[in-house]
């Protein structure tokens, strides 16, 4: 009996740690997917995200898809290789100590997450002023990461809008670098299908004409 | 009826047969493409076939060993001395003038493989002699003595500044 | 037609001639086969598709815990075609088992794994625990949350064994928890098993080839109704396979993500479960009977047993009248029955275990082992109610022509002792 409890326990362990968005729904949100989009959200992931969060599966040169030229990424890297992956400056031991967990990679964040983009920009518009005064997140209570963007304190208006604008960027970016080659994938899936109607359609009829005699 | 009549025409169900093998084939030739490109490098093998050197370190005299593509790079700051020497040797089995060798000649960039069997050569008084078969180039990487049939080879690179070198690019 | 010279030479050294011919121009097919008999060869297809993808994401792929993950990204953004490599193998996985399954589902319905096909029957008995094997290896290779504790809860199932229970999980993990050890050697049998698969296929395709294939009648066609192998039926397989490939394609460049779940985006943290586990929705009606029995020998025993009491199918099914459904309605009624069980326990299987789930899952495990269990029964009783009922003629006169055949048969052993005894 007790073995099977550990057993279930492992199966359906419920960990709050782990968001998995199922009371709040997630936001319907239209994400644009071109570069001009993903080069503004990836201006505010570089510029605010990192400084906590590593990119790592993204690497410099990568930076080039979404438009940015190279004059832009030289003066992004630094002393960093072309080659290099996207690195938060922090040390990850800091950060453990300031917020008791390192902070997920983001490169594939919206994979991972059921929803993708909208889980992020859901994630987002979901921060809010507990009673007590701390900030707090509907869509994953408990959350360590802070309101770096002070969503919380923000209330409806011009300002809201923007960040929401801005969030969307964000989504899009993020989505592209848990894929990117998403693009070439459908581009090319579209000729593949196109061939494959167009072959299978040839052999129905050569399968008929075979058949013909047999009817 | 006009159905059946197709059917028995041996001649139109030999073309479709043709032009179903064509189409099958070339969709089968096409599915192997993304096979042998897998193989070749891939993109973060490719994206090193440039590297950057940063050369102020390398004082007069002294030499640096750098990677490119994997394969050893060697970098030399020449004293004017060398320069002289070299200018004035025509070189051995290769002749090939110092000139030829360099951009700028107090630079000797070479790649540092011996063309012999593709070992790599040790520095030694006058040049590079390599440890495996014994054949000895000079300052300018030219061969003078022993099996190796050419000169060392020069990579492609460029001064992107009087202290930066970019070397996978001319 | 004259040969070709070195189709000529090459006959007077291997009969490829005539095994073309035997295998192929001259094997005779019941003309009366429908799609559903598409299946088997779709299987072999997509087992060459696996292979090939996998071979190629071998040379790129890393097992090692530490490098297993970052090897599954470099060779998704990296190399050259990776991700559509990596795709084809993913989705390929769920078309194998959706494949495998109909083609099951098929044999089922037409009473194909009825005599003389007992030896088909289980040999494709055993590719099935060989593709759950296989599958459920690959499945860790990619070191993300999903593969590592749904390695460690299956390898975890082995530890309701009596007795050496703990020392055979560690003994299969190669270390105390899944590790470094587990997925090193879950790699080398992933690639390994496909060769044993192979080798089964050869042996279930002989078989094939003797016994030859049933027909959705059930009853032995008359050898004008038969037709050979090519060109009627590659053409016509051929033809399912441009329809299986436009279904598959469009998963792999539209949708490849469908089948991975998001926690598998995660890299594998030893320290941490995710909140729900689910296993690959081909494994879910067998998860759901493993949860159904509250002991875990027991759910253990249940759930070996919901795979290998297929087995027995051709003893547990005691009918006279031959084929499956066709003449059958009260087995039709009971595959169906089955059938629907089964999607009710995927369902099950993929929800959390709640309590209304646990008695739904226990009801729908209920049904599933009691179908294989009234079988006997039932067969012979609808066998005594269709001979009541009345059969089509053809039906009754192969029902005679088997006993024919029983009786000459008993009549010549009867002969053959006699004889020996005479000698004796």
């Amino acid at each position: 009996m007790k073995k099977i409890e550990i057993l279930f326990t492992l199966m359906i362990a419920p960990l709050s740690v782990w968001a998995s968005g199922g009371e709040v729904p997630l936001m319907q949100v239209d994400l644009a997917h071109d570069a001009g989009t993903r080069k503004q959200g990836a201006e505010v992931v570089l510029t605010v995200c990192t400084g906590c969060h590593n990119l790592k599966y993204i690497k410099y040169r990568d930076l080039q898809a979404v438009g940015f030229s190279q004059q832009e990424i030289d003066d992004l890297r630094g002393a960093a290789e072309m080659t290099a992956p996207i690195m938060s400056l922090s040390p990850p031991d800091m950060l453990k100590d300031t917020y008791g967990v390192v902070p997920p990679d983001l490169s594939l964040i919206a994979k991972a997450r059921a929803g993708k983009g909208r889980y992020v920009y859901t994630l987002f518009n979901n921060f809010y002023m507990r009673a007590d005064g701390n900030v707090d997140n509907h869509l994953f209570p408990g959350i360590r990461m802070p309101d770096v963007l002070g969503v919380a304190a923000m209330g409806e208006g011009p300002d809201k809008k923007a960040f929401q604008e801005s969030m969307k960027k964000v989504a899009s970016f993020l989505e592209w670098a848990s894929d990117p080659n998403a693009e070439e994938r459908e581009s090319l899936g579209f000729y593949v299908l196109i061939y494959l109607i167009i072959f299978t359609l040839m052999l129905g009829v050569m399968k008929r004409r075979i058949w013909a005699d047999v009817h | 009826m006009s159905d059946d009549d197709k059917v028995k025409d041996p001649q139109r169900r030999d073309f479709l047969g043709k032009a179903t093998a064509v189409v099958g084939g070339a969709g089968a030739a096409a599915a192997c493409w993304p096979l042998v490109s897998s193989m070749n490098p891939a993109t973060d093998v490719l994206s090193k076939a440039t590297t950057e050197v940063d050369i102020g370190s390398i004082s007069k005299g002294e030499a640096k060993t750098i990677a490119w593509q994997g394969k050893p790079v060697f970098i030399v700051h020449r004293t004017e001395d060398q320069i002289r020497a070299m200018n004035e040797s025509p070189g051995g089995k290769d002749p090939q003038p110092d000139g030829q060798r360099v951009i700028k000649p107090e630079w000797l960039v070479i790649v540092g493989i011996c063309t012999h069997l593709g070992c790599v050569p040790n520095r030694s008084a006058t040049g590079w002699s390599c440890p495996c078969h014994g054949s000895q180039y000079d300052l300018s990487g030219r061969i003078l003595k022993g099996p190796a049939p050419r000169n060392l080879e020069l990579p492609p690179y460029q001064f992107v500044t009087d202290n930066k070198i970019i070397i996978g690019k001319a | 037609m004259s040969k070709h010279p070195v189709i000529e030479w090459i006959d007077r050294r291997f009969p490829f001639t005539a095994f073309v011919k035997h295998e192929l121009t001259e094997y005779k097919v019941p003309r009366n086969l429908s799609y559903w008999w598409n299946f088997g060869f779709l299987a072999g297809f997509v087992l060459l598709l696996q292979i090939v993808s996998g071979v190629f994401l071998a040379m790129h792929y890393k097992p090692d815990a530490k490098l297993a993950f970052d090897s599954i990204e470099h060779i998704m953004r990296e190399v050259n075609y990776g991700w559509l490599l990596r795709y084809l193998h993913s989705t390929g996985a769920s078309a194998f088992f959706a494949v495998i399954y109909i083609h099951m589902a098929r044999t089922l319905y037409y009473g194909s794994f009825r005599a003389p096909r007992e030896i088909m029957w289980w040999t494709g008995q055993v590719l099935l625990l060989s593709l759950m094997a296989t599958a459920f290896m690959g499945y860790l290779l990619p070191w993300g949350q999903m593969s590592y504790w749904g390695a460690q809860v299956i390898t975890n199932l082995f530890g309701a064994t009596p007795i050496i229970g703990g020392d055979v999980v560690v003994w299969l993990r190669g270390d105390f928890v899944v590790g470094d050890a587990t997925i090193n050697r879950f790699f080398v049998l992933h690639f390994f098993f496909p060769f044993l698969i192979c080798g089964i296929v050869l042996v279930h395709l002989v078989a094939l080839h003797f016994v030859r294939s049933s027909n959705p009648s059930g009853i032995n066609l008359r050898a004008e109704e038969n037709i050979s192998l090519h060109p009627y039926f590659t053409f016509k397989d051929l033809f399912g396979l441009g329809v299986f490939l436009i279904i598959f394609c469009a998963f792999v460049f539209f949708s490849p993500d469908f089948f991975i779940e998001p926690d598998n985006n995660i890299p594998a943290n030893p320290l941490q479960t995710p909140p729900h586990i689910v296993p690959e929705w081909y494994f879910l009606p067998f998860y759901a009977i493993l949860r159904a029995i509250p002991d875990m020998l027991g759910g253990v025993v249940a759930m070996t047993l919901s795979v290998m009491v297929f087995a027995a199918m051709p003893y547990l099914d005691r009918s006279k009248i031959p084929g499956g459904s066709r003449y059958r309605p009260l087995y039709r009624a009971m595959f169906g029955v089955f059938v629907l069980d089964i999607a009710l326990l995927t369902y099950v299987g993929a929800q959390p275990a709640t309590d209304e789930m646990t008695i739904i899952g226990r009801i729908a495990t209920t049904i599933y082992f009691s179908m294989f269990m009234l079988l006997p029964i039932m067969s012979k009783k609808e066998e005594a109610w269709l001979f009541v009922r009345g059969l089509p003629q053809e039906v009754m006169a192969m029902i005679a022509e088997e006993k024919d055949d029983d009786r000459r048969r008993r009549e010549k052993d009867r002969r053959k002792n006699e004889r020996r005894r005479e000698q004796e």
